[in-house]
């Protein structure tokens, strides 16, 4: 069986053997399986060798056999993922060249046949799954086999001839993927991915192997060095960009670039543009490695150090302009940053005094663009870095320190500020063959072993202690069921007694015991609440969380929805106006969006059967609990009504008794009849600037969540009559800020307009808003463009399919009712 | 089934003020005339007149108390902890930083010696009875890590006891007197959760271990086995033991349903640990291997110390508990051979 050609040409002719000849499912699937094995087995079965030997002698007659044997009756038998898994993959999975010969063969000779129809399936397949570059680069990779030059022609032409070939053959049958049309831009495409991957290959191969062998040489040898510098320096400029960036990446550690690159950087006018300018501030691709041997290699040497500084201050210049930060993407910040904290780390403390000024006038431009950003993961890399360049900068004195999660990304910045050990062991000394070499085992894993012994010697000497008999058993124990958890201050009963608690108590227990029970008191009794809802939703919204209650926030938020839910007219009242007026920070204006959004979400759900009455819902069989009859009355009718009740359901047959369809009845939204109180004040006052909040100026992470909420309110109106006017209102508040600076802002205005889309029912649309759909299709198109933010460009992208859809439905049926998308919060 | 939880005997109520220490005294007193001390601090009814009080009970037994109270000494400090003599004194940590010690033979009561303690914590002093008529008392000492420890009557200080480490300050303490005839020891439960004992005439740290997260709160040890136990602000009471070489290793853990331990005792026969507990309760625990035997529910307020009695006859041992909510309720538990 090892036996290398020997054992590969018996398998192959078995397999043909068994395919020819058995009419066995079984045995013909595992013929089909031990072939494929020679294409992608695993890796040493079958052997290297063998498959190579498969590949080159067996392949293509197998594959002749196959096509041969189109009709076979096997063929019909398999199932639709056998027929993919062991017949096709194994035309689509060998070497593409024998591939593509044998199929045109085979259709140059086939009659008209499901056959002939079977083999088009796999030329297609063959062309969609890229076969066509795994040709191309196949025949790029090796050197050319012996019989090259037919073997090439032959290729050729069939590749560049396809369509003619094809369409010579099957006339008037050919499939649109074999037509000119789709062929040639496929054949084009593969072309330049084949392309693509030889130059990344050459570059990768000629650096990989250069590099390793230049840093081992010039470790010791001043020649080498001498000889490296002359070669970098006679560069000539078309190219320096490609040598440097290429070495830069490939070197490993700044003190073997700059063995390599010598002072290129300051002889050269290119390589120093490319190095201090290109490779850190327009690209943003290279990894970190590649940044530190960079700044590493400026900072190595004295004639260096002065273009670090300029790059210093070229990357400060960066960091803290304003509009880098709004519209550079947040890859390219991270990079920035990264540069900016490696040249902090290699900075010596007599420059940093020497630069102060500068420094700091950096640090605090800055740091304001960077908390100004409404992107979280700006904010925090403003402050990583704010902080570590204060503490740079006043290493003994006051410093910049802010509150942040320590995750990967922000430890990895951290790390950055100290350089990496200019002298590790270094891996030049060994020549490139040797290095496979087992590491020796380090102490310190011979250590931990050592540990490990000690406490697994440890449970033994428990058990031996613990191994004298013990007679606990004569003491009984008492029942100590009811040794539950101390439940602290009891929750009040009443709603003013909740209020009251809330108000004034100074007792965390209370406090937390109360606020829990809110929620569920306010949905229990909403006379009482109505009484109250006003007091206690300004209590609520000004409630801090002075004990540190666990999940206060949630608890605050759910209370809030349900008085709103409650007592809507009231509440959206009170909440709409404190919205605009003084003294409010800009938490609790972003809690009153949020509160109004889900109280909306609530109302428009249609209610379950047994919250909220509904009068058209036939009364629940057993409890027919009517506010009407007199209280005294209540208890006792209640009683006989319920023993009446359930002796006749006990005695009732039912056929089919199914799940009571409560589920599906109707029910009026509650939502409709009171959108517009939670919607219009929201946009009554957005223009007034006051002192404390200015919506269209510095607080624009509350108008992104106000136009946001908006969208929401917006969506939630979906059927209501006043729909059409919200839609329009909203439209024209988004218009003015629609190229707000802030892509936050931006985002909230996208998401409203596809609101008004999914909202507004279509005709009312087209009668009513066709100027603003027109003036919001030109709109869209440009955002998905050309917005820098990548969201905007998504939600731009889906809004526009989201109108296009519209119009083609309302060209297509008129009388179309109201839509039903769903849209995603 | 098992059986519902046992009620108390019987409550006292007239300490007027949260009860912070009890101590039995049965031995050696006429018959039925045992006694039990109790230290409080009344609330002040203004600042001038802030006065606390440790009272004698008289006669408790297990039908009641026959004498109600013998009012005590009225001095201006929290009593802590009390410890009878032979001459019928008694010794008395208040919180105005003095040990006193009152004679109260033959109806006297007049504070005959003190000692200034210079500490202001909240760990009790604990007392061992060295024989020919002298006593150790240790005591937490200015410095807030330090343990003072000092002969009685004589005054004369033995030793300090100060940690290298920092452990925070002392927060209970337990003389030990092993039988072996060896130099007396010292256990401290300290702040950082770790419980260390002394040798008092190397005046070194025998051993340390850190059993619990939080400050010890308390802690009681069984001689015959080389076992104790400790409890804390934490939802555990673990129990540890001293081996042959002195070092102690963590042996057992039990799972509370509420945090936080403010007393533990063992009972004089060691079969049953009692733990005074944040959460108005009484956990009894079987001694051997800590199990669960009942949960005591009367009081309706933190529970600040558990004593059991040492009466001469088992049948008439008592348990009783001391709770801030100004009660002390006495259980007869487990009494039954």
């Amino acid at each position: 069986m090892d036996s290398g050609p020997l054992a590969v040409h018996l398998a192959v002719r078995q397999c043909i053997n068994t395919l020819s000849t058995s009419r066995d499912i079984t045995e013909v699937t595992e013929a089909l399986r031990t072939a494929g094995r020679y294409l992608s087995g695993t890796e040493d079965d079958p052997p290297a060798c063998q498959r190579e030997e498969f590949a080159r002698a067996h392949y293509t007659k197998l594959l002749q056999f196959l096509i041969s044997n189109l009709n076979a009756h096997w063929l019909e038998l398999l199932t639709p993922e056998q027929h993919m898994d062991l017949w096709v993959s194994l035309f689509l999975n060998g070497p593409p060249d024998q591939v593509l010969l044998v199929l045109l063969d085979c259709v140059n000779s086939c009659s008209m046949s499901s056959g002939l129809e079977r083999g088009l399936d796999v030329l297609e397949y063959f062309l969609q799954r890229g076969r066509l570059s795994a040709l191309l680069w196949a025949t790029c990779q090796g050197p050319p086999p012996a019989n090259s030059p037919q073997l090439r022609d032959a290729l050729l032409s069939r590749l560049v001839a396809l369509p003619d070939l094809l369409a010579n053959r099957l006339q008037e049958h050919t499939r649109p993927a074999f037509q000119p049309l789709h062929y040639y831009p496929l054949l084009a495409r593969e072309l330049s991915v084949a392309l693509e991957r030889t130059c990344q290959a050459l570059r990768e191969e000629m650096f990989g192997v250069l590099v390793p062998c230049l840093s081992a040489l010039t470790q010791s040898d001043f020649v080498w060095k001498r000889v490296c510098w002359q070669l970098v320096e006679s560069v000539p400029d078309r190219w320096m960009e490609g040598v440097v960036s290429g070495l830069v990446q490939t070197v490993d550690g700044s003190a073997a670039l700059s063995r390599l690159l010598g002072n290129v950087v300051l002889k050269n006018k290119k390589a120093q543009f490319v190095i201090t300018n290109k490779l850190l501030l327009l690209q943003y691709k290279y990894k970190t490695p590649m940044l530190q041997s960079l700044l590493g290699y400026l900072a190595e040497d004295s004639g260096r150090r002065p273009l670090l500084i300029q790059v210093l201050k070229a990357l400060c210049g960066t960091w803290s302009s304003c509009s880098a930060v709004k519209h550079s993407p947040i890859e390219q910040q991270l990079y920035i940053s990264k540069a900016l904290l490696i040249c902090l780390g290699l900075l010596r403390d007599s420059e940093v005094l020497e630069h102060r000024e500068e420094l700091l006038q950096c640090m605090l431009s800055g740091m304001q663009c960077h908390l100004d950003s409404s992107i979280p993961r700006v904010h925090h890399l403003g402050k990583v870095v704010g902080e570590s360049l204060s503490a740079r900068l006043d290493p003994g004195g006051t410093r910049l320190q802010f509150q942040y999660e320590l995750d990967t990304e922000t430890k990895e910045l951290l790390s950055l500020l100290s350089p990496p050990p200019a002298h590790q062991q270094p891996p030049e000394t060994l020549p490139p063959d040797s290095r496979t070499e087992p590491a020796p085992k380090s102490p310190s894993s011979e250590r931990e072993e050592g540990k490990a012994g000690v406490p697994a010697a440890r449970p033994i000497k428990q058990h031996s202690s613990d191994s004298e008999l013990d007679s606990d058993d004569e003491l009984t124990p008492y029942d100590m069921t009811r040794d539950g958890e101390l439940g602290g201050a009891l929750a009040p009963r009443y709603i003013r007694d909740c209020l009251e608690a809330l108000t004034s108590s100074e007792d965390p227990g209370k406090v937390e015991v109360s606020l829990g029970a809110a929620e569920g008191l306010i949905k229990k009794n909403p006379a009482a609440t109505r009484e109250v809802s006003v007091e206690l939703v300004k209590v609520l919204l000004h409630l801090e969380d002075r004990f540190n209650t666990q999940g206060f926030l949630r608890l605050r938020q759910r209370a809030m929805v349900s008085l709103t839910v409650t007592d809507t007219l009231a509440v959206t009242g009170y909440l709409t106006t404190e919205f605009y007026s003084l003294n409010y920070s800009l938490r609790q204006r972003l809690d009153i969006l949020e509160v109004l959004a889900l109280a909306a979400q609530d109302l428009s759900q249609p209610t379950s059967a047994n919250s909220a009455p509904s009068k058209h819902k036939p009364p629940p069989l057993i409890q027919p609990v009517s506010t009407e009859t007199a209280p005294d009355l209540q208890g006792t009718g209640q009683h006989w009504r319920r023993v009446v009740d359930q002796r006749i359901e006990s005695k009732t047959r039912r056929f089919g008794k199914g799940a009571p369809r409560t589920g599906s009845s109707a029910a009026p939204s509650r939502f409709a009849p009171v959108a517009g109180c939670f919607f219009f004040p929201l946009l009554r006052n957005y223009d007034r600037p006051q002192v404390t909040f200015d919506l269209l100026g510095s607080d624009h992470l509350v108008l992104g969540r106000l136009v946001h909420t908006l969208g929401v309110l917006m969506y939630f109106a979906v059927n209501a009559p006043v729909a059409t006017q919200m839609g329009k209102a909203l439209l024209d508040f988004v218009w003015a800020i629609r190229y707000h600076t802030d892509p936050v802002v931006r985002q909230g205005v996208l998401f409203a307009v596809s609101a008004v889309l999914l909202s507004v029912p279509n005709e009312r649309m087209f009668s009513e808003l066709s100027d603003e759909m027109l003036e919001a299709r030109a709109w869209l198109g440009d955002v998905a463009e050309a917005d820098p933010d990548a969201d905007c460009r998504g939600l731009a992208g889906q809004s526009l399919l989201l109108l296009e859809k519209i119009l083609k439905k309302s060209i297509g049926s008129p009388s179309r009712g109201p839509n039903d998308q769903a849209l995603q919060l | 089934m098992a059986l519902p939880p046992p009620d108390p005997q019987f409550v006292l109520r007239g300490t007027g003020a949260p009860v912070n220490t009890l101590h039995f005294c049965c031995r050696n007193q006429e018959q039925d005339k045992p006694l039990l001390f109790s230290g409080s601090c009344l609330e002040p009814e203004d600042e001038e007149d802030r006065e606390c009080v440790g009272r004698t009970w008289r006669g408790i037994s297990l039908v009641g108390p026959d004498s109600q109270q013998q009012r005590c000494p009225d001095q201006v400090s929290t009593v802590d902890y009390w410890h009878d003599q032979q001459g019928g004194t008694i010794v008395i940590q208040g919180r105005d930083l003095r040990v006193c010690m009152w004679d109260l033979a033959e109806g006297r009561s007049v504070v005959t010696d003190s000692i200034l303690t210079e500490s202001v914590g909240f760990c009790q002093c604990s007392l061992l009875d060295r024989e020919g008529g002298h006593w150790l008392l240790a005591v937490p000492g200015a410095d807030m890590a330090a343990v003072r420890v000092l002969d009685l009557p004589s005054k004369t200080p033995v030793c300090t006891l100060k940690p290298d480490a920092k452990l925070g300050m002392p927060m209970c303490l337990k003389l030990w007197q092993p039988d072996s005839g060896s130099s007396p020891l010292l256990w401290a439960g300290y702040e950082d959760g770790s419980v260390s004992l002394w040798n008092l005439s190397e005046r070194s740290l025998l051993s340390r271990l850190a059993c619990h997260a939080e400050p010890v709160m308390s802690l009681d040890f069984d001689p015959g086995k080389l076992r104790g136990v400790s409890g804390s602000s934490e939802k555990a009471i673990n129990s540890w033991t001293l081996d042959g070489q002195q070092s102690l290793k963590l042996q057992d853990s039990v799972e509370l349903v509420n945090p936080g331990i403010s007393h533990l005792c063992i009972r004089e026969d060691r079969r049953i640990l009692a733990t005074a507990g944040w959460d108005h309760r009484i956990r009894l625990l079987g001694w051997k291997k800590l199990k669960p035997l009942a949960v005591l529910q009367y009081h309706t307020d933190v529970v600040q110390c558990v004593a059991f009695s040492d009466h001469d006859v088992p049948n008439k041992r008592l348990m009783a508990a001391g709770s801030k909510d100004q009660r002390i309720s006495f259980w007869s538990v487990y009494n039954q051979i």
